[in-house]
């Protein structure tokens, strides 16, 4: 529609109903939601580093200087090890995935499926999820039984699906479906006619999708990684069940200190955890919106 | 092209297969009592029944957990609707400049993992009084605000998807009412984004733990962590039983807001 | 092994019967005013006043009382069969100790907030220093021994185990009896612990027992870590989580938890056609109890003294015996002939309980001092 543009003084606030936006800042419109937001999030959040910054029971240093030290560092990077890794298996499969799709575009009752079954899946975790690999690949797993049958022992081989291999195994359940959720509209927008045009000019797929089709893809993908590690790395109900405590994870330590049986007294090192993850997810964030704003010039 | 298609099909088998596979292990420990152990041709056949998952499904507990998960989810998408709705009305129609904060808001909650979040709220809310915590539905806000990316992001990219604003300012210099041009050019852009935010926002409660469990309210993930106890087969086909029934409805949705390509993933980033 | 325990379990019953019978013969004459005496004192416990108004409170909020542990099921409903006018329902069964805890300061002055409290006796401590425990002595508190309450009648101990291996026979056709066995090849991946020592109860008490089977005592728990840090590197203690369905789908076969865990899952393993025997390691004997008492302020004051009663009664103290604890009064019971061989098929040996100490308070800080130090760079660190 092209229209021509209307002055900043013709604008719509100005010929409002009832004259009720009319003489209202944004801001009070906005202030209900940030009144929510600022409620039921930020001071929750600010709670978290009251306690962090508080000492240990029984310690003079700050709660969160000793959970960035000897085994809370480890299991902090463990965590971030293991959500950067299922964020970037499940980034690659899962657009994989949602290109793939494009080829379902004759059976759309297919493709109905696979999009409701993804919404499902990238929501499935916890306890469920965890003992149906258990089910399927544990040391009594129905398909581990099968490979036996076959030869191929999963124990002699080393592998359990407690260990890391297993666990990033099912976190790829809940990735890659999420990532496929994020990437089919951006797929979807890429255009049949742009693919047909670089083609018509000689371009070689590859070509077509450096130049054109990754570069217009890219603020999805890069959102769909930032939002899988997120996920990854807030995850721990699905760690949890799958291994005696999934207990390398930040997120499940976190539990010791402030929902256990046994510790006691140490609740503050729990609230600085929690504030280091929170932090680590700020950094994540950043880097996210500064990669986003750059590749958005790229695209232009 | 050929070529394309084929790895295409290949690459769906292979994830097909990945989802597949491990939900008929968990059916097969639901449905039928024989360890796996004793698995084999002979015993293939033995010992199948449905009597945990209609244990289960009809058990006190799991209809209490399953209504109040239901209302919990309903309440939590109300609730979104009525604060989003006029906040990105707003910032699509009136102030373009406002949407980034908006949409700056809206990602936050990523920022706060919902175990960090957790741990603030008993913290935090013990000064706001017990009586709000004590309640079923204090449960609501914070649901309202771990679903947030999701809802707010529906009904911006339906509303970002044609230019509201020239659309706004043509029907108003036409000379419709505000009503007029609230029913006939938002209402219709916002629908696809109010249904795949519902969507979004129900799938999201009933699957919420953490908090859930913090605050003793007994949701449905509660009563399966409760019922894995007594009676783990029928836990686990309930869970399969909503896996499907979930994913049948998404597909279902999907397949009713196909308006203008607008597809159920209103994931876009 | 088991064979010869079941012959010494046997041939105690039987000395027990005939000292106890001796006895009744020996009051022969006075058996009447005996028995009116006794019969009085059960009919005063607990007392009138207390059940009245506790019957007028008509609730009490409990917490954390799954089915299947020490068949509290059978517990509350011998409550409800007792007193039908009081309903006692249960939150959150799976909640932690810590969860217990929070609920109490969370819920204060709410109408659900929990009455009573089953938490193990670290956090019986921080109930304690925090003052949130409402003392309360049930009657018949003399005949509980004093390791098992709280000097101050804050707390109780209404039941206690001991660490045992639960074995599913079905899997696993060689089963072991000790922590030594644990460590043979042939059990590669089968071993499992109930939880993170760190957060779990039962696992913390694997732990302390293993240390006892390794030189180690109840101020040194240190063997029990090494003794894990080199079952994970031989590979054979199983990193999966255990759950019932996990012992039912013989994912772990060779499970370390309390007595009391087991008999709860017996139906549910017959059903699946799964064998399965409970065998307390002779090297590392272990007890420990859950303390239960009235939680201060809370909004059934006398509903949840009437439980604690309960739990202490011998209506509490033979459904404890049922799911495999062993009640605080158990001498008493056994005493007074109220405990068949046949009801005691759940428990362990009772030679194995007759000298059973418990850590002290300050033991159990210290060890868990060292556990959350060590267990993670020893055990869990990759």
């Amino acid at each position: 529609m092209n229209l021509t543009v209307r002055s900043e003084r013709d604008s719509l606030a100005e010929r409002v109903p009832f004259g009720v936006f009319k003489h209202m800042r944004s801001w009070v419109v906005l202030a209900p939601f940030t009144l929510f937001v600022a409620v039921f999030l930020l001071w929750p959040t600010f709670s978290v580093f009251r306690s962090a910054l508080q000492p240990v029971e029984g310690s003079s240093k700050p709660a969160m200087l000793e959970a960035i030290s000897g085994q809370y560092l480890d299991a902090i990077l463990y965590s971030v090890r293991l959500s950067a890794l299922t964020a970037g298996l499940g980034a690659v499969i899962g657009t994989l995935v949602a290109v793939s799709a494009v080829s379902l575009n004759q059976f759309k009752g297919l493709r109905n499926v696979l999009v409701g079954y993804s919404a499902v899946a990238a929501n499935l975790g916890g306890i469920p999820l965890a003992f149906a690999f258990v089910a399927s690949l544990g040391m009594q797993g129905l398909y581990t039984k099968l490979l036996s049958v076959i030869g191929i022992n999963l124990s002699d081989l080393g592998f359990k699906i407690s260990d890391f291999s297993g666990i990033v195994i099912v976190y790829l359940y809940f990735q890659i479906p999420l990532m496929t959720l994020v990437m089919l509209p951006a797929v979807d927008g890429l255009k049949v006619t742009l693919k047909e045009a670089a083609a018509s000019v000689g371009a070689t797929p590859r070509q077509y999708w450096r130049s054109i089709g990754i570069p217009l893809l890219s603020p999805s993908l890069l959102g769909g990684f930032l939002l899988l590690f997120a996920n990854a790395f807030s995850a721990y109900a699905t760690a949890y069940a799958l291994s005696a405590g999934g207990s390398n994870l930040v997120s499940v330590q976190i539990r010791f200190y402030l929902q256990g049986n046994t510790i006691t007294g140490k609740s503050n090192l729990g609230y600085a955890l929690a504030a280091w993850m929170i932090v680590v997810m700020v950094l994540a964030m950043s880097g996210y919106l500064g990669l986003r704003r750059r590749s958005e010039r790229w695209r232009k | 092209m050929i070529r394309r298609n084929f790895w295409s099909k290949v690459i769906l088998v292979i994830v097909a297969a990945f989802y597949v596979l491990p939900m008929i292990a968990m059916a097969r420990f639901s449905f039928q009592r024989v360890p796996v152990i004793k698995l084999g041709w002979s015993t293939l056949g033995k010992n199948w029944t449905a009597d945990s998952l209609i244990d289960a499904v009809t058990s006190e507990r799991f209809l209490q957990a399953g209504w109040l998960s239901i209302r919990l989810a309903l309440l939590s998408v109300v609730l979104s609707l009525v604060i989003l709705i006029p906040t990105t009305v707003y910032v699509h129609v009136m102030k373009k400049s406002a949407r980034s904060y908006v949409e700056f808001l809206s990602i936050l909650p990523y920022v706060v993992p919902p175990i960090a979040l957790v741990v603030g709220i008993s913290g935090a809310m013990k000064v706001l009084g017990t009586w709000f915590l004590a309640s079923p539905f204090s449960l609501v806000p914070f649901y309202v605000i771990i679903s947030l990316p999701f809802t707010f992001r529906s009904l911006d990219t339906s509303l970002g998807a044609i230019d509201l604003k020239t659309l706004v300012e043509a029907s108003r210099s036409l000379g419709a009412s505000w009503m007029r041009t609230t029913r006939m050019v938002i209402l219709p852009n916002l629908k696809v984004g109010i249904i795949n935010a519902s969507f979004l926002s129900f799938a999201t409660v009933l699957g919420e733990f953490t908090i859930a469990s913090l605050l003793l309210k007994f949701t449905l993930p509660a009563y399966l962590a409760e019922s894995q106890g007594s009676n783990p087969q029928g836990t686990f086909s309930v869970g399969l039983l909503l896996l499907v029934v979930s994913s049948l409805m998404f597909a279902l949705m999907n397949r009713l807001s196909k308006r203008k390509g607008h597809a159920l993933t209103g994931l876009t980033l | 092994m088991s064979k010869h325990m079941k012959v010494t379990k046997k041939v105690q019953i039987a000395l027990g019967f005939t000292v106890a019978g001796l006895l009744l013969g020996a009051c022969g004459s006075s058996s009447e005013s005996t028995e009116s005496t006794d019969a009085a004192i059960v009919s005063d416990c607990p007392a009138a006043d207390i059940v009245d108004a506790a019957t007028a409170e008509a609730k009490v909020n409990l917490i954390a009382l799954p089915d299947t542990w020490a068949n509290y099921k059978g517990i509350l409903q011998s409550f409800r069969d007792k007193y039908a006018a009081i309903e006692n329902p249960v939150a959150n069964p799976d909640a932690s100790s810590a969860d217990e805890l929070t609920a109490v300061e969370t819920l204060a002055g709410q109408p659900d907030m929990p009455d009573a409290v089953d938490v193990s006796p670290a956090f019986a401590q921080e109930f304690d220093t925090k003052g949130l425990w409402e003392p309360y002595q049930p009657c018949l508190w003399d005949e509980i021994p004093t390791t098992l309450k709280d000097p101050d009648g804050k707390w109780v101990a209404a039941y206690y185990g001991l660490m045992a291996i639960g074995v599913n026979t079905t899997v696993v056709t060689e089963v072991p009896t000790s922590f030594a066995e644990l460590t043979d090849a042939k059990y590669k991946g089968l071993v499992a612990l109930n939880g993170d020592p760190r957060e779990s109860g039962a696992a913390f008490a694997a732990v302390m027992a293993a240390a006892i089977a390794n030189g180690g005592s109840f101020d040194d728990i240190l063997p029990g870590i090494q003794y894990f840090a080199d079952l994970k590197k031989s590979g054979n203690l199983s990193g999966s989580d255990v759950t019932p369905a996990s012992v039912i789908s013989g994912e772990t076969p060779l499970v370390l938890d309390w007595t009391y865990n087991y008999p709860g899952l017996a139906p549910t393993l017959a059903e699946n056609g799964v064998t399965f025997e409970v065998k307390v390691p002779t090297d590392g004997i272990y007890g420990g109890f859950y303390a239960q008492g009235v939680v201060k302020n809370s909004p059934h004051q006398n509903a949840s003294k009437l439980w604690i009663s309960h739990l202490i009664s011998d209506e509490g103290a033979l459904g404890y015996i049922e799911g495999g604890a062993i009640p605080a009064r158990f001498d008493a019971l056994v005493a007074s002939g109220k405990v068949t061989p046949e009801m005691m098929k759940n428990l362990p040996d009772p030679a194995l309980t007759a000298n059973i100490t418990f850590p002290s308070a300050d033991q159990v800080a210290k060890a868990k001092e060292v556990l959350a130090a060590q267990w993670g760079p020893m055990v869990s660190g990759n």
